[in-house]
Protein backbone atom coordinates (compact mmCIF):
# COMPACT_ATOMS: atom_id res chain seq x y z
CA UNK A 1 0.00 0.00 0.00
CA UNK A 2 1.09 3.20 -0.74
CA UNK A 3 0.44 5.06 1.89
CA UNK A 4 3.52 7.87 2.73
CA UNK A 5 1.73 10.56 2.63
CA UNK A 6 -1.41 9.43 4.07
CA UNK A 7 -1.81 9.59 7.62
CA UNK A 8 -2.69 6.38 9.17
CA UNK A 9 -5.57 6.87 11.86
CA UNK A 10 -7.47 3.99 14.34
CA UNK A 11 -10.43 3.90 13.88
CA UNK A 12 -11.07 2.21 17.38
CA UNK A 13 -9.47 5.51 18.78
CA UNK A 14 -12.04 7.33 16.80
CA UNK A 15 -14.49 5.00 18.20
CA UNK A 16 -13.25 5.67 21.68
CA UNK A 17 -13.50 9.29 20.79
CA UNK A 18 -16.84 10.00 19.17
CA UNK A 19 -18.72 7.60 22.10
CA UNK A 20 -17.33 9.75 24.57
CA UNK A 21 -18.59 13.37 22.78
CA UNK A 22 -21.73 11.49 22.51
CA UNK A 23 -22.01 10.44 25.89
CA UNK A 24 -20.86 13.96 26.93
CA UNK A 25 -24.40 15.10 25.33
CA UNK A 26 -26.60 11.79 25.99
CA UNK A 27 -26.98 10.60 29.60
CA UNK A 28 -28.58 7.38 28.43
CA UNK A 29 -25.05 5.80 26.69
CA UNK A 30 -24.16 2.72 28.31
CA UNK A 31 -21.08 1.01 27.72
CA UNK A 32 -20.89 -2.84 28.33
CA UNK A 33 -17.77 -4.52 27.89
CA UNK A 34 -16.06 -7.94 28.76
CA UNK A 35 -12.64 -7.31 30.21
CA UNK A 36 -11.31 -5.31 27.09
CA UNK A 37 -11.68 -1.74 28.22
CA UNK A 38 -7.66 -0.30 27.38
CA UNK A 39 -7.98 -2.26 23.84
CA UNK A 40 -10.95 -0.53 22.98
CA UNK A 41 -9.67 2.77 24.25
CA UNK A 42 -12.27 3.25 26.39
CA UNK A 43 -10.24 4.30 29.67
CA UNK A 44 -11.19 8.08 29.63
CA UNK A 45 -14.81 6.76 28.82
CA UNK A 46 -14.78 4.70 32.08
CA UNK A 47 -12.62 7.36 34.25
CA UNK A 48 -15.52 10.02 33.24
CA UNK A 49 -18.91 7.70 33.36
CA UNK A 50 -18.33 5.71 35.85
CA UNK A 51 -21.89 4.62 36.68
CA UNK A 52 -22.30 4.06 32.79
CA UNK A 53 -19.51 1.46 32.14
CA UNK A 54 -20.66 -1.67 33.05
CA UNK A 55 -17.67 -3.55 33.18
CA UNK A 56 -18.99 -7.60 33.36
CA UNK A 57 -15.21 -9.37 33.12
CA UNK A 58 -14.68 -12.01 30.44
CA UNK A 59 -18.58 -13.04 30.15
CA UNK A 60 -19.39 -12.48 27.06
CA UNK A 61 -22.88 -14.25 27.01
CA UNK A 62 -23.92 -12.65 30.24
CA UNK A 63 -22.61 -9.54 28.86
CA UNK A 64 -25.16 -9.71 25.87
CA UNK A 65 -28.27 -10.04 28.06
CA UNK A 66 -27.55 -7.57 30.48
CA UNK A 67 -26.86 -5.10 27.62
CA UNK A 68 -30.50 -5.71 26.34
CA UNK A 69 -31.95 -6.00 29.91
CA UNK A 70 -30.30 -1.94 29.98
CA UNK A 71 -31.96 -1.18 26.73
CA UNK A 72 -34.89 -2.16 28.14
CA UNK A 73 -34.85 0.13 30.91
CA UNK A 74 -34.19 2.89 27.95
CA UNK A 75 -30.49 2.94 27.59
CA UNK A 76 -28.77 3.33 24.48
CA UNK A 77 -26.08 0.61 25.03
CA UNK A 78 -23.01 -0.28 23.37
CA UNK A 79 -21.60 -4.07 23.84
CA UNK A 80 -17.66 -3.85 23.07
CA UNK A 81 -15.59 -6.59 22.84
CA UNK A 82 -13.10 -8.26 19.98
CA UNK A 83 -15.55 -9.93 17.10
CA UNK A 84 -14.22 -13.20 17.41
CA UNK A 85 -15.90 -13.04 21.13
CA UNK A 86 -18.50 -10.95 20.57
CA UNK A 87 -20.46 -11.45 17.89
CA UNK A 88 -19.31 -14.81 18.09
CA UNK A 89 -19.15 -16.54 21.79
CA UNK A 90 -22.55 -15.52 22.07
CA UNK A 91 -24.76 -15.46 18.79
CA UNK A 92 -27.45 -17.03 20.59
CA UNK A 93 -28.01 -14.45 23.64
CA UNK A 94 -27.83 -11.79 20.94
CA UNK A 95 -30.51 -13.56 18.34
CA UNK A 96 -32.91 -13.93 21.68
CA UNK A 97 -31.98 -11.62 24.39
CA UNK A 98 -31.07 -8.81 22.00
CA UNK A 99 -33.27 -9.31 18.41
CA UNK A 100 -35.96 -11.41 19.23
CA UNK A 101 -36.75 -9.03 22.46
CA UNK A 102 -36.07 -5.65 20.12
CA UNK A 103 -33.40 -4.17 22.12
CA UNK A 104 -31.30 -1.43 21.33
CA UNK A 105 -27.73 -2.56 21.52
CA UNK A 106 -24.70 -1.97 19.64
CA UNK A 107 -22.59 -4.89 19.26
CA UNK A 108 -18.80 -3.26 18.73
CA UNK A 109 -16.55 -6.20 17.36
CA UNK A 110 -13.05 -5.23 17.31
CA UNK A 111 -9.88 -7.06 15.71
CA UNK A 112 -12.22 -7.75 13.01
CA UNK A 113 -10.43 -9.81 10.00
CA UNK A 114 -7.06 -10.90 8.96
CA UNK A 115 -5.73 -7.28 10.15
CA UNK A 116 -5.48 -8.47 13.57
CA UNK A 117 -2.29 -10.29 12.13
CA UNK A 118 0.02 -11.43 14.62
CA UNK A 119 -2.65 -12.75 17.02
CA UNK A 120 -3.83 -15.36 14.75
CA UNK A 121 -6.79 -17.76 13.58
CA UNK A 122 -8.22 -17.53 17.14
CA UNK A 123 -8.41 -13.68 17.16
CA UNK A 124 -9.17 -13.42 13.02
CA UNK A 125 -12.64 -13.29 13.14
CA UNK A 126 -13.83 -14.10 9.55
CA UNK A 127 -17.52 -14.88 9.97
CA UNK A 128 -19.11 -11.71 11.82
CA UNK A 129 -20.21 -10.31 9.37
CA UNK A 130 -21.89 -13.73 8.11
CA UNK A 131 -23.24 -14.01 12.00
CA UNK A 132 -24.80 -10.82 11.94
CA UNK A 133 -26.40 -10.27 8.48
CA UNK A 134 -28.48 -13.69 9.19
CA UNK A 135 -30.10 -12.12 12.45
CA UNK A 136 -33.38 -11.28 11.92
CA UNK A 137 -33.57 -7.08 12.38
CA UNK A 138 -29.61 -6.46 12.82
CA UNK A 139 -27.98 -3.67 10.96
CA UNK A 140 -24.57 -4.18 9.91
CA UNK A 141 -21.74 -1.76 9.53
CA UNK A 142 -18.66 -1.33 8.92
CA UNK A 143 -16.34 2.22 8.71
CA UNK A 144 -13.93 1.94 5.89
CA UNK A 145 -11.71 4.55 8.12
CA UNK A 146 -11.92 7.09 10.98
CA UNK A 147 -13.14 9.57 9.24
CA UNK A 148 -16.33 7.58 8.60
CA UNK A 149 -16.44 5.98 11.93
CA UNK A 150 -16.67 9.48 13.55
CA UNK A 151 -19.68 10.55 11.17
CA UNK A 152 -21.12 6.73 11.47
CA UNK A 153 -21.55 6.35 14.77
CA UNK A 154 -23.61 9.41 16.17
CA UNK A 155 -25.86 8.02 13.28
CA UNK A 156 -25.78 4.51 14.74
CA UNK A 157 -26.02 5.67 18.15
CA UNK A 158 -29.42 7.55 17.26
CA UNK A 159 -31.10 4.60 15.36
CA UNK A 160 -33.40 2.80 17.52
CA UNK A 161 -32.18 -0.73 16.07
CA UNK A 162 -29.97 -3.44 17.44
CA UNK A 163 -26.50 -2.98 14.90
CA UNK A 164 -23.39 -4.65 14.58
CA UNK A 165 -20.12 -2.24 14.31
CA UNK A 166 -16.74 -4.29 13.18
CA UNK A 167 -13.79 -2.34 13.81
CA UNK A 168 -10.29 -3.18 12.50
CA UNK A 169 -7.17 -3.46 14.98
CA UNK A 170 -4.95 -1.57 12.93
CA UNK A 171 -4.65 2.39 12.13
CA UNK A 172 -5.46 2.52 8.44
CA UNK A 173 -5.16 5.54 5.59
CA UNK A 174 -8.13 8.07 5.13
CA UNK A 175 -10.17 8.01 2.02
CA UNK A 176 -13.45 8.78 2.84
CA UNK A 177 -14.15 12.21 1.97
CA UNK A 178 -15.05 14.62 4.86
CA UNK A 179 -18.10 16.24 2.64
CA UNK A 180 -19.54 12.88 2.57
CA UNK A 181 -22.85 12.32 5.37
CA UNK A 182 -22.94 8.66 6.66
CA UNK A 183 -26.57 7.81 6.05
CA UNK A 184 -27.81 3.99 6.86
CA UNK A 185 -28.51 1.94 3.58
CA UNK A 186 -26.69 3.94 1.10
CA UNK A 187 -23.37 3.26 0.00
CA UNK A 188 -20.73 5.81 -1.11
CA UNK A 189 -18.58 5.75 -4.98
CA UNK A 190 -15.11 7.10 -3.50
CA UNK A 191 -14.17 6.89 -7.30
CA UNK A 192 -15.92 6.86 -10.66
CA UNK A 193 -15.30 4.75 -13.40
CA UNK A 194 -16.23 2.99 -16.35
CA UNK A 195 -14.99 -0.23 -16.70
CA UNK A 196 -15.27 -2.26 -13.46
CA UNK A 197 -17.54 -1.31 -10.12
CA UNK A 198 -15.30 -2.57 -7.25
CA UNK A 199 -17.62 -3.23 -3.89
CA UNK A 200 -16.26 -3.84 -0.60
CA UNK A 201 -16.54 -2.84 3.21
CA UNK A 202 -13.68 -1.62 5.66
CA UNK A 203 -10.27 -0.63 5.77
CA UNK A 204 -9.42 -3.23 2.58
CA UNK A 205 -10.70 -1.12 0.42
CA UNK A 206 -7.85 1.40 0.46
CA UNK A 207 -5.51 -0.53 -0.85
CA UNK A 208 -7.21 0.87 -4.10
CA UNK A 209 -6.40 3.96 -3.61
CA UNK A 210 -2.63 3.61 -4.77
CA UNK A 211 -1.15 4.70 -7.89
CA UNK A 212 -1.08 1.31 -8.87
CA UNK A 213 -4.60 1.42 -9.57
CA UNK A 214 -4.66 5.14 -11.32
CA UNK A 215 -4.14 3.04 -14.85
CA UNK A 216 -7.98 1.26 -14.20
CA UNK A 217 -11.16 2.75 -14.45
CA UNK A 218 -13.12 1.73 -11.34
CA UNK A 219 -16.34 2.98 -9.30
CA UNK A 220 -15.10 2.01 -5.94
CA UNK A 221 -18.05 1.82 -3.90
CA UNK A 222 -17.96 1.22 0.00
CA UNK A 223 -20.52 -1.07 1.33
CA UNK A 224 -20.34 0.53 5.20
CA UNK A 225 -24.01 -0.01 5.38
CA UNK A 226 -23.99 -4.06 4.78
CA UNK A 227 -27.35 -4.75 5.95
CA UNK A 228 -29.50 -2.67 5.08
CA UNK A 229 -27.24 -2.71 1.74
CA UNK A 230 -27.80 -0.11 -1.11
CA UNK A 231 -28.89 -2.29 -3.82
CA UNK A 232 -30.03 0.86 -6.38
CA UNK A 233 -26.00 2.48 -6.20
CA UNK A 234 -25.06 -1.03 -6.34
CA UNK A 235 -26.96 -2.44 -9.16
CA UNK A 236 -26.46 1.20 -11.32
CA UNK A 237 -22.98 0.71 -11.60
CA UNK A 238 -22.95 -2.93 -12.23
CA UNK A 239 -25.69 -1.79 -15.12
CA UNK A 240 -23.36 0.43 -16.44
CA UNK A 241 -19.96 -1.52 -16.18
CA UNK A 242 -21.07 -4.70 -16.81
CA UNK A 243 -17.96 -6.20 -14.46
CA UNK A 244 -17.99 -6.38 -10.88
CA UNK A 245 -15.13 -7.21 -8.35
CA UNK A 246 -16.11 -8.12 -4.46
CA UNK A 247 -13.21 -7.81 -2.03
CA UNK A 248 -13.95 -8.82 1.67
CA UNK A 249 -11.64 -9.56 4.38
CA UNK A 250 -13.75 -12.35 5.53
CA UNK A 251 -14.67 -15.66 4.41
CA UNK A 252 -16.15 -16.13 1.29
CA UNK A 253 -19.29 -17.95 2.19
CA UNK A 254 -22.38 -16.07 3.96
CA UNK A 255 -20.03 -12.74 3.01
CA UNK A 256 -21.01 -9.02 1.10
CA UNK A 257 -20.08 -11.18 -1.92
CA UNK A 258 -23.12 -13.58 -1.44
CA UNK A 259 -25.53 -10.51 -0.85
CA UNK A 260 -24.25 -9.11 -3.87
CA UNK A 261 -24.01 -12.14 -6.41
CA UNK A 262 -27.74 -12.63 -5.04
CA UNK A 263 -28.70 -9.78 -5.91
CA UNK A 264 -26.86 -9.53 -9.08
CA UNK A 265 -29.11 -13.00 -10.06
CA UNK A 266 -32.34 -11.80 -8.72
CA UNK A 267 -32.16 -8.37 -10.68
CA UNK A 268 -31.27 -10.80 -14.11
CA UNK A 269 -28.57 -8.48 -14.94
CA UNK A 270 -25.27 -10.18 -17.07
CA UNK A 271 -22.09 -9.25 -15.92
CA UNK A 272 -18.93 -10.83 -15.15
CA UNK A 273 -17.76 -11.64 -11.49
CA UNK A 274 -15.25 -12.14 -9.06
CA UNK A 275 -15.26 -12.55 -5.31
CA UNK A 276 -12.29 -12.00 -3.49
CA UNK A 277 -12.12 -13.53 0.15
CA UNK A 278 -10.74 -16.10 2.55
CA UNK A 279 -11.94 -18.96 1.01
CA UNK A 280 -13.19 -21.69 3.70
CA UNK A 281 -10.06 -21.83 5.54
CA UNK A 282 -8.38 -19.96 9.26
CA UNK A 283 -6.13 -17.39 9.52
CA UNK A 284 -2.51 -17.67 10.70
CA UNK A 285 -0.13 -15.11 12.48
CA UNK A 286 1.56 -12.84 10.78
CA UNK A 287 3.80 -10.00 11.83
CA UNK A 288 2.40 -7.60 8.95
CA UNK A 289 -1.38 -8.09 7.45
CA UNK A 290 -0.20 -7.38 4.04
CA UNK A 291 1.63 -10.69 4.43
CA UNK A 292 -1.35 -12.67 5.16
CA UNK A 293 -3.37 -10.95 2.36
CA UNK A 294 -0.69 -12.16 -0.22
CA UNK A 295 -1.28 -15.37 1.00
CA UNK A 296 -4.76 -15.38 0.99
CA UNK A 297 -4.95 -13.35 -2.97
CA UNK A 298 -6.40 -10.25 -1.09
CA UNK A 299 -3.10 -8.10 -1.91
CA UNK A 300 -3.13 -4.94 -4.48
CA UNK A 301 -1.57 -7.55 -7.00
CA UNK A 302 -4.56 -9.94 -6.58
CA UNK A 303 -6.75 -7.33 -6.72
CA UNK A 304 -4.80 -5.88 -10.35
CA UNK A 305 -4.87 -9.97 -11.63
CA UNK A 306 -8.72 -9.73 -11.06
CA UNK A 307 -9.20 -6.47 -12.49
CA UNK A 308 -7.09 -7.73 -15.77
CA UNK A 309 -9.28 -11.16 -15.91
CA UNK A 310 -12.76 -8.88 -15.68
CA UNK A 311 -11.20 -6.90 -18.39
CA UNK A 312 -10.35 -9.62 -20.49
CA UNK A 313 -12.60 -10.44 -23.34
CA UNK A 314 -12.30 -14.17 -22.93
CA UNK B 1 -41.59 -23.65 65.65
CA UNK B 2 -44.33 -21.55 63.78
CA UNK B 3 -47.32 -23.36 62.47
CA UNK B 4 -48.91 -22.54 59.51
CA UNK B 5 -52.26 -23.00 58.69
CA UNK B 6 -53.16 -25.33 56.06
CA UNK B 7 -52.25 -25.05 52.57
CA UNK B 8 -55.80 -25.40 51.44
CA UNK B 9 -57.25 -22.85 53.83
CA UNK B 10 -55.07 -20.16 51.86
CA UNK B 11 -57.26 -17.61 50.21
CA UNK B 12 -55.04 -18.79 46.84
CA UNK B 13 -55.95 -21.95 46.69
CA UNK B 14 -58.43 -21.90 44.45
CA UNK B 15 -56.67 -20.65 42.21
CA UNK B 16 -54.10 -23.51 42.52
CA UNK B 17 -56.57 -25.76 41.45
CA UNK B 18 -58.46 -23.39 38.46
CA UNK B 19 -54.83 -22.49 36.62
CA UNK B 20 -53.71 -26.27 36.62
CA UNK B 21 -56.47 -27.09 34.66
CA UNK B 22 -56.30 -24.09 32.50
CA UNK B 23 -52.39 -25.21 32.06
CA UNK B 24 -53.94 -29.00 31.37
CA UNK B 25 -56.59 -27.43 28.67
CA UNK B 26 -54.09 -25.17 26.84
CA UNK B 27 -51.59 -28.14 26.57
CA UNK B 28 -54.62 -30.95 25.78
CA UNK B 29 -55.97 -28.24 22.81
CA UNK B 30 -52.31 -27.38 21.30
CA UNK B 31 -51.31 -30.83 21.33
CA UNK B 32 -48.09 -29.51 22.78
CA UNK B 33 -46.72 -28.48 25.80
CA UNK B 34 -44.26 -28.70 28.67
CA UNK B 35 -46.36 -29.49 31.57
CA UNK B 36 -44.13 -30.85 34.43
CA UNK B 37 -42.75 -27.69 34.55
CA UNK B 38 -45.69 -25.65 34.26
CA UNK B 39 -46.82 -27.23 37.21
CA UNK B 40 -44.34 -27.18 39.67
CA UNK B 41 -43.81 -22.70 38.90
CA UNK B 42 -47.94 -22.52 38.44
CA UNK B 43 -47.93 -21.64 42.48
CA UNK B 44 -44.71 -19.56 42.23
CA UNK B 45 -46.28 -16.95 39.61
CA UNK B 46 -49.61 -17.24 41.95
CA UNK B 47 -48.14 -15.85 44.94
CA UNK B 48 -45.91 -13.12 42.63
CA UNK B 49 -49.34 -11.97 41.26
CA UNK B 50 -51.26 -11.74 43.93
CA UNK B 51 -49.64 -10.70 46.59
CA UNK B 52 -49.36 -6.68 47.23
CA UNK B 53 -45.28 -7.30 47.39
CA UNK B 54 -44.55 -6.23 43.48
CA UNK B 55 -46.56 -4.28 40.56
CA UNK B 56 -45.66 -5.44 37.78
CA UNK B 57 -47.04 -2.12 36.12
CA UNK B 58 -43.45 -0.80 37.38
CA UNK B 59 -41.78 -3.80 38.81
CA UNK B 60 -40.49 -5.98 36.52
CA UNK B 61 -40.80 -9.72 36.37
CA UNK B 62 -38.66 -11.91 34.01
CA UNK B 63 -39.58 -15.57 33.19
CA UNK B 64 -36.00 -17.23 32.30
CA UNK B 65 -37.56 -20.43 31.61
CA UNK B 66 -39.53 -19.80 28.60
CA UNK B 67 -40.69 -23.70 27.90
CA UNK B 68 -43.26 -22.81 31.20
CA UNK B 69 -44.87 -20.45 29.41
CA UNK B 70 -48.72 -22.37 29.67
CA UNK B 71 -48.20 -21.40 33.87
CA UNK B 72 -47.44 -17.54 32.94
CA UNK B 73 -50.23 -17.30 30.51
CA UNK B 74 -52.75 -18.35 32.83
CA UNK B 75 -51.41 -16.39 35.33
CA UNK B 76 -52.14 -13.23 32.79
CA UNK B 77 -55.52 -14.30 31.66
CA UNK B 78 -56.14 -14.88 35.48
CA UNK B 79 -54.91 -11.07 35.68
CA UNK B 80 -57.13 -9.69 32.41
CA UNK B 81 -54.19 -9.26 30.46
CA UNK B 82 -56.00 -10.74 27.62
CA UNK B 83 -59.15 -12.51 27.09
CA UNK B 84 -59.14 -15.97 29.03
CA UNK B 85 -60.46 -17.69 26.36
CA UNK B 86 -57.77 -17.10 24.10
CA UNK B 87 -55.57 -19.73 26.15
CA UNK B 88 -56.64 -22.28 23.97
CA UNK B 89 -54.77 -20.76 21.28
CA UNK B 90 -51.91 -21.38 22.91
CA UNK B 91 -49.14 -22.74 20.32
CA UNK B 92 -50.98 -22.70 17.60
CA UNK B 93 -50.58 -20.64 13.74
CA UNK B 94 -51.31 -16.63 14.33
CA UNK B 95 -51.41 -16.83 17.82
CA UNK B 96 -49.61 -14.36 20.32
CA UNK B 97 -49.36 -16.97 23.07
CA UNK B 98 -46.71 -18.71 21.38
CA UNK B 99 -44.71 -22.48 22.21
CA UNK B 100 -42.26 -20.08 24.31
CA UNK B 101 -42.58 -16.66 25.62
CA UNK B 102 -42.91 -13.78 22.83
CA UNK B 103 -43.05 -9.97 22.96
CA UNK B 104 -46.61 -9.87 21.52
CA UNK B 105 -48.08 -11.18 24.93
CA UNK B 106 -49.74 -8.82 26.89
CA UNK B 107 -47.63 -8.78 30.30
CA UNK B 108 -44.57 -10.42 28.92
CA UNK B 109 -41.52 -8.24 29.19
CA UNK B 110 -39.04 -10.48 28.02
CA UNK B 111 -39.08 -13.45 25.16
CA UNK B 112 -36.71 -16.30 26.42
CA UNK B 113 -36.52 -19.99 25.20
CA UNK B 114 -32.99 -20.65 25.01
CA UNK B 115 -32.38 -21.31 28.89
CA UNK B 116 -29.85 -19.53 30.58
CA UNK B 117 -30.06 -15.95 29.62
CA UNK B 118 -32.92 -14.32 31.59
CA UNK B 119 -31.35 -14.11 34.72
CA UNK B 120 -28.57 -11.84 32.79
CA UNK B 121 -31.73 -9.78 31.42
CA UNK B 122 -33.29 -9.34 34.76
CA UNK B 123 -29.33 -8.04 35.91
CA UNK B 124 -28.98 -5.58 33.26
CA UNK B 125 -33.31 -4.19 33.94
CA UNK B 126 -32.28 -3.93 37.72
CA UNK B 127 -29.58 -1.93 36.71
CA UNK B 128 -30.92 0.06 34.74
CA UNK B 129 -34.40 0.46 36.93
CA UNK B 130 -32.92 1.00 40.22
CA UNK B 131 -36.64 2.57 41.19
CA UNK B 132 -38.20 -1.16 40.95
CA UNK B 133 -37.43 -4.70 41.87
CA UNK B 134 -36.89 -7.21 39.17
CA UNK B 135 -38.26 -10.53 39.85
CA UNK B 136 -36.79 -13.08 37.76
CA UNK B 137 -37.91 -17.08 37.39
CA UNK B 138 -35.33 -19.74 36.28
CA UNK B 139 -35.44 -23.51 37.09
CA UNK B 140 -32.63 -25.71 38.97
CA UNK B 141 -31.88 -27.66 35.29
CA UNK B 142 -31.19 -24.16 33.98
CA UNK B 143 -28.25 -24.05 36.57
CA UNK B 144 -27.04 -25.98 33.92
CA UNK B 145 -25.46 -22.99 31.85
CA UNK B 146 -22.91 -21.63 32.59
CA UNK B 147 -24.24 -18.24 31.47
CA UNK B 148 -26.52 -18.59 35.11
CA UNK B 149 -23.36 -18.06 36.79
CA UNK B 150 -22.11 -15.18 35.66
CA UNK B 151 -24.89 -13.56 35.98
CA UNK B 152 -24.99 -14.75 39.74
CA UNK B 153 -21.51 -13.13 39.90
CA UNK B 154 -22.79 -9.90 38.23
CA UNK B 155 -25.54 -9.19 40.72
CA UNK B 156 -22.83 -9.74 43.70
CA UNK B 157 -20.75 -7.22 41.91
CA UNK B 158 -23.38 -4.29 41.59
CA UNK B 159 -25.23 -5.19 44.65
CA UNK B 160 -28.31 -5.14 43.14
CA UNK B 161 -30.35 -5.38 45.93
CA UNK B 162 -33.31 -5.01 43.94
CA UNK B 163 -32.86 -8.23 41.92
CA UNK B 164 -34.32 -11.65 43.13
CA UNK B 165 -34.24 -14.78 41.46
CA UNK B 166 -36.74 -17.34 42.62
CA UNK B 167 -35.61 -21.05 41.60
CA UNK B 168 -38.09 -23.54 40.79
CA UNK B 169 -36.63 -26.69 41.92
CA UNK B 170 -38.35 -29.37 40.64
CA UNK B 171 -35.47 -32.11 40.55
CA UNK B 172 -36.28 -32.67 36.54
CA UNK B 173 -35.34 -32.23 33.57
CA UNK B 174 -36.20 -33.23 29.73
CA UNK B 175 -33.60 -35.92 29.73
CA UNK B 176 -33.93 -37.08 33.54
CA UNK B 177 -33.31 -35.89 37.02
CA UNK B 178 -31.21 -33.29 37.63
CA UNK B 179 -29.01 -34.76 40.11
CA UNK B 180 -28.30 -37.50 37.51
CA UNK B 181 -28.09 -35.21 34.17
CA UNK B 182 -25.87 -32.72 36.15
CA UNK B 183 -25.73 -32.86 39.93
CA UNK B 184 -26.07 -28.96 41.25
CA UNK B 185 -25.01 -30.11 45.24
CA UNK B 186 -25.51 -27.15 47.60
CA UNK B 187 -27.65 -24.63 45.77
CA UNK B 188 -27.92 -22.85 48.79
CA UNK B 189 -24.57 -22.61 49.70
CA UNK B 190 -23.50 -22.10 46.28
CA UNK B 191 -25.63 -18.70 46.07
CA UNK B 192 -24.27 -17.50 49.53
CA UNK B 193 -21.05 -17.59 48.80
CA UNK B 194 -21.54 -15.65 45.40
CA UNK B 195 -22.90 -13.15 47.61
CA UNK B 196 -26.39 -13.73 47.77
CA UNK B 197 -29.04 -13.97 50.49
CA UNK B 198 -30.78 -17.18 50.03
CA UNK B 199 -34.18 -18.49 51.58
CA UNK B 200 -35.26 -21.90 50.88
CA UNK B 201 -39.09 -22.38 50.97
CA UNK B 202 -41.86 -24.69 49.80
CA UNK B 203 -42.97 -23.79 46.41
CA UNK B 204 -46.39 -25.20 46.85
CA UNK B 205 -47.17 -23.52 49.79
CA UNK B 206 -48.54 -19.64 49.95
CA UNK B 207 -47.35 -19.09 53.21
CA UNK B 208 -43.72 -19.52 52.53
CA UNK B 209 -43.94 -17.90 49.30
CA UNK B 210 -44.96 -14.77 50.81
CA UNK B 211 -43.10 -14.25 53.28
CA UNK B 212 -39.90 -15.33 51.60
CA UNK B 213 -40.63 -13.02 49.14
CA UNK B 214 -41.41 -9.76 51.45
CA UNK B 215 -38.18 -11.05 53.23
CA UNK B 216 -36.30 -10.57 49.45
CA UNK B 217 -37.91 -7.53 48.39
CA UNK B 218 -36.59 -5.80 51.71
CA UNK B 219 -32.78 -6.71 50.96
CA UNK B 220 -30.75 -3.44 50.42
CA UNK B 221 -27.64 -4.21 49.12
CA UNK B 222 -27.58 -8.10 48.48
CA UNK B 223 -29.37 -9.82 45.42
CA UNK B 224 -32.20 -12.45 46.78
CA UNK B 225 -32.18 -16.00 45.34
CA UNK B 226 -34.97 -18.03 46.90
CA UNK B 227 -34.57 -21.55 46.44
CA UNK B 228 -37.97 -23.02 45.80
CA UNK B 229 -38.46 -26.66 46.41
CA UNK B 230 -41.06 -27.71 43.98
CA UNK B 231 -42.74 -30.95 42.76
CA UNK B 232 -42.41 -31.77 38.95
CA UNK B 233 -46.02 -32.15 37.33
CA UNK B 234 -47.72 -30.92 40.97
CA UNK B 235 -51.24 -32.42 41.38
CA UNK B 236 -51.05 -35.04 38.70
CA UNK B 237 -50.37 -37.97 40.61
CA UNK B 238 -48.76 -40.14 37.71
CA UNK B 239 -46.67 -37.23 35.90
CA UNK B 240 -45.06 -36.19 39.22
CA UNK B 241 -41.67 -36.84 39.08
CA UNK B 242 -41.53 -38.58 36.23
CA UNK B 243 -39.44 -36.69 33.60
CA UNK B 244 -40.94 -38.20 30.77
CA UNK B 245 -43.82 -35.57 31.33
CA UNK B 246 -41.36 -32.44 30.35
CA UNK B 247 -43.05 -31.99 27.84
CA UNK B 248 -46.57 -34.02 26.08
CA UNK B 249 -47.15 -34.31 22.35
CA UNK B 250 -50.38 -35.07 21.64
CA UNK B 251 -51.70 -36.42 25.29
CA UNK B 252 -53.73 -40.03 24.81
CA UNK B 253 -57.47 -39.28 25.85
CA UNK B 254 -57.29 -41.85 29.26
CA UNK B 255 -54.42 -39.43 30.37
CA UNK B 256 -56.03 -35.94 29.81
CA UNK B 257 -59.08 -37.38 31.23
CA UNK B 258 -57.31 -39.00 33.98
CA UNK B 259 -55.45 -35.63 34.34
CA UNK B 260 -58.58 -33.87 34.61
CA UNK B 261 -60.23 -36.18 37.36
CA UNK B 262 -57.37 -35.04 39.86
CA UNK B 263 -56.88 -31.63 38.93
CA UNK B 264 -60.44 -31.30 39.97
CA UNK B 265 -60.33 -32.40 42.96
CA UNK B 266 -56.63 -31.06 43.86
Amino acid sequence: MNSKNIENKSIRQAFANTLFDLAVKNPNIYVVDVGLRPSLYLDKFAARFKSRFIECGIAESNAAAVAAGLSASGKTVFLTSFACFSPALNWAVIKQSICYNRQNVKIVGSHAGLMSGDLGATHQMLEDVALMRTMPGMEVFVPIDEAEMVKMLPVVAHSPFPAYIRLPRISTPKVFPSKYPFTIGKSQLLSVGRDITVLGYGPILTQLFSDDFKKYSLDIINCSSIKPLDFETILKSIKKTGRCLVIEDHQKNGGLGDAIASLILSSRIKCKYIHLAVDDSFGQSAKNYFDLYHHFGLSPLAIIQSIKSLLSKS
Amino acid sequence: MILLPAKKSHPLSEQSRSLRLDILEMINTAGFGHIGGSLSSVDILISLYNTDIFNFDKDHFILSAGHICPALYAVLAQKNKFPREELLTYAQFGSRLQGHLNLDTPGVEYASGALGQGLSFACGLALGDKNHHTVCLTTDGEHDEGQIWEAIAFANKFHQGNLINIVDYNGYQLGGSTAEMMPLGELASKYLHFGWTVTTVDGHNFYELENALKKAKSSSIYPACIIAKTTFGKGISFMENKSEFHDVKNMPEDIYLAAKNELQKY
